[in-house]
């Protein structure tokens, strides 16, 4: 096991997450920053999420999406997602790319 | 692939810019400090729940093609006093077939997730459906014949439904302990429809019994205000403030005009129902003034709120129900005029300017309203069917991407320019600008329809349906 094998491997995870859409924004959960972090422990794997409200109606199909997402790649045997509300999600937490997508970018004043 | 041999947490490497997840490179959130998880309903728990509502919302769409066809082959019927049995029957098709049916879905959607708990009884909520759908259609055609037994039968088959409603309502918000005022607009919407049915009733048995030594006209306004404010405004002055900064990335900074929103309106309801049942004008137009102020209250604390958003663009349907709300205010204002006492447009004496004020009111501001969040609630519904069991096995797309934007900002322009031609024709009595007034609603509606079929579309199951 290397470094750069470990890192690949938790890249890999974010890039599954990543590949995950909000049905209302259609942005990347994790550039909505709902993801908080990703642990893995040889093929254990830790995810710690949030949703942008708790009452999020998808909440639950986003959440079993992003295990069923993770849990699907190679090496990788038990998932354990932990959904948390502390910190709480806040718009301040959206990337760059996302505010972008919801015209809240910089260019846009805000 | 190898795994690491021990735990490894970093930032996201696709976030365009570090959020402050991202700043150090690692998650704030370690094992040792994370707070203890939560957990969410099932998604199978979602999966039923989504098909009551959605179930409630093609019903609602199928109502919504009725009323518009029955407005646009009979125009003439706007022209009518509205106490007339033909407008009380057109103004039934698309109180109770459209708006309540779309508001009472979106109520079972709407309550579990924003009192994060299930409904008190899904069973409850599907004999509610089976009831509603037998007892609308019956109370239309009731109307029709002006036939007030049999209206007598298929009312009490809708109160039976709409009791059921009420009660799932309130046991829902009574198990959550949620004390809120999203929790309240629910339980009392629910309060106020059922009372509105049971006023209804009453006064279809008040034509054979006659217990009620009351004008029957002064009746059916105060029956009338009963459920509009009561249900309809109730209702929105709640849950707009959970809803609207969920689809917004907003935030509610301020409860405290919500709440005094709320409140004028239901004590300006309280004064406003007994006054105009027992024709006392300057009582009546204090408690008016009372509504009126809960809504300019509530729509300011919707600004402020607005005015937080992340999410600067705005769906057509968030558009609308925004205009909808604007003309509801204006309509309360028209409200006002009208029961001024001794106003030249006092609706007692004339007879007529009631209907500018029933247009304005259901299908100036109540339509855009009701179908903008139809455009909301029915392609996040359909997703939720479609999408939601495959998101994270394969792409799924949003539930924005089921519909088509461009023709939802058409279908509500032809429909304020419908509203337009339609108030100016029925306060001039002019037939032309009636039917002409009708045709476009039904373009716009047309436009809508085509906008939800094509989204309805996504429940067919096929192999391809992925985007």
């Amino acid at each position: 096991m290397t470094p750069s094998a470990s890192y690949e491997t938790t890249d890999a995870i974010w890039r599954a997450l990543a590949s995950i859409l909000d049905p209302e924004f259609g942005i990347s959960i994790v550039d909505l920053g709902l993801i908080y972090s990703v642990e893995r422990s040889g093929p254990d794997v830790r995810v710690i999420m949030t949703l942008t409200t708790p009452t999020c109606p998808s909440g639950a199909w986003i959440c079993d999406g992003a295990r069923a997402a993770v849990q699907q790649l190679p090496g990788v045997e038990n998932v354990r997602l932990g959904l948390v509300f502390e910190p709480q999600w806040t718009p301040q937490m959206l990337s760059a790319r996302a505010q972008h997508e919801l015209g809240c970018g910089a260019e846009h004043g805000r | 692939m190898t795994a690491p041999s021990s735990p490894t947490a970093i930032g996201s490497p696709f976030s365009s810019a570090p959020s402050p997840r991202c700043e150090t490179g690692a998650s704030p959130l370690t094992a040792a400090s994370a707070p203890r998880p939560v957990s969410l309903p099932g998604p199978s728990w979602l999966a039923a729940q989504g098909r009551l509502p959605l179930a409630f919302m093609i019903l609602a769409l199928g109502w919504l093609a009725a009323a518009t066809a029955m407005t646009a082959l009979a125009p003439a019927t706007l022209a009518l006093p509205h106490a007339a049995p033909a407008a009380v029957m057109l103004a039934h098709a698309w109180v109770l077939g459209v708006f309540v049916t779309v508001a009472v879905g979106a109520i079972y959607q709407i309550a579990p997730v924003a009192l994060s708990t299930t409904m008190w009884s899904e069973r409850c909520g599907w004999a509610h459906l089976w009831l509603h759908t037998i007892a609308v259609p019956g109370m239309i055609v009731s109307f029709a014949r002006w036939d007030m037994a049999l209206l007598g039968h298929f009312g009490a088959l809708f109160a039976l439904g709409v009791g059921l409603f009420g009660l799932n309502t309130w046991k829902t918000v009574r198990r959550c302990g949620a004390r809120d005022v999203v929790a309240l607009s629910l339980v009392l919407s629910a309060a106020w429809l059922c009372l509105t049915v049971v006023l209804g009733l009453a006064f279809a048995a008040n034509r054979f019994w006659h217990f009620i030594p009351l004008d029957p006209l002064a009746l059916l306004r105060a029956h009338a205000h009963v459920g509009l404010i009561g249900f309809f405004v109730t209702l929105l002055q709640g849950v707009t403030f959970r809803l609207v900064p969920m689809f917004t990335l907003a935030e509610v900074r301020d409860w405290r005009p919500v709440r005094v929103g709320l409140g004028l309106s239901q004590f300006g309801l309280l004064g406003l129902a007994p006054a105009l049942a027992w024709n006392r004008g300057y009582v009546a137009m204090v408690c008016a003034s009372l509504v009126l102020a809960g809504l300019v209250t509530s729509g300011w604390a919707l600004f402020d709120t607005l005015s937080t958003r992340r999410k600067r663009h705005l769906d057509p349907g968030i558009r609308a129900f925004l205009a909808g709300g604007i003309v509801m205010i204006v309509a309360a204002a028209a409200g006002l005029l009208l029961i001024f006492p001794a106003t030249p447009w006092d609706s007692v004496s004339r007879g007529f300017n009631g209907m500018v004020y029933a247009v304005l009111v259901l299908l100036g501001g109540l339509f855009p309203l009701i179908a903008g969040m139809l455009c909301k609630v029915v392609p996040f519904l359909t997703w939720m069917r479609a999408y939601g069991p495959k998101v994270g096995r394969v792409p799924t797309p949003a539930a924005g991407a089921l519909t088509h934007p461009r023709l939802e900002t058409w279908a509500f322009r032809t429909h304020a320019a419908a509203i337009a031609v339609l108030i100016v024709g029925v306060a001039t009595q002019n037939l032309t600008l009636l039917r002409v007034g009708a045709w476009t609603l039904a373009l716009g509606v047309v436009l809508i329809l085509a906008d939800m079929a094509g989204v309805l579309k996504h429940l067919r199951p096929a192999p391809t349906q992925t985007k």
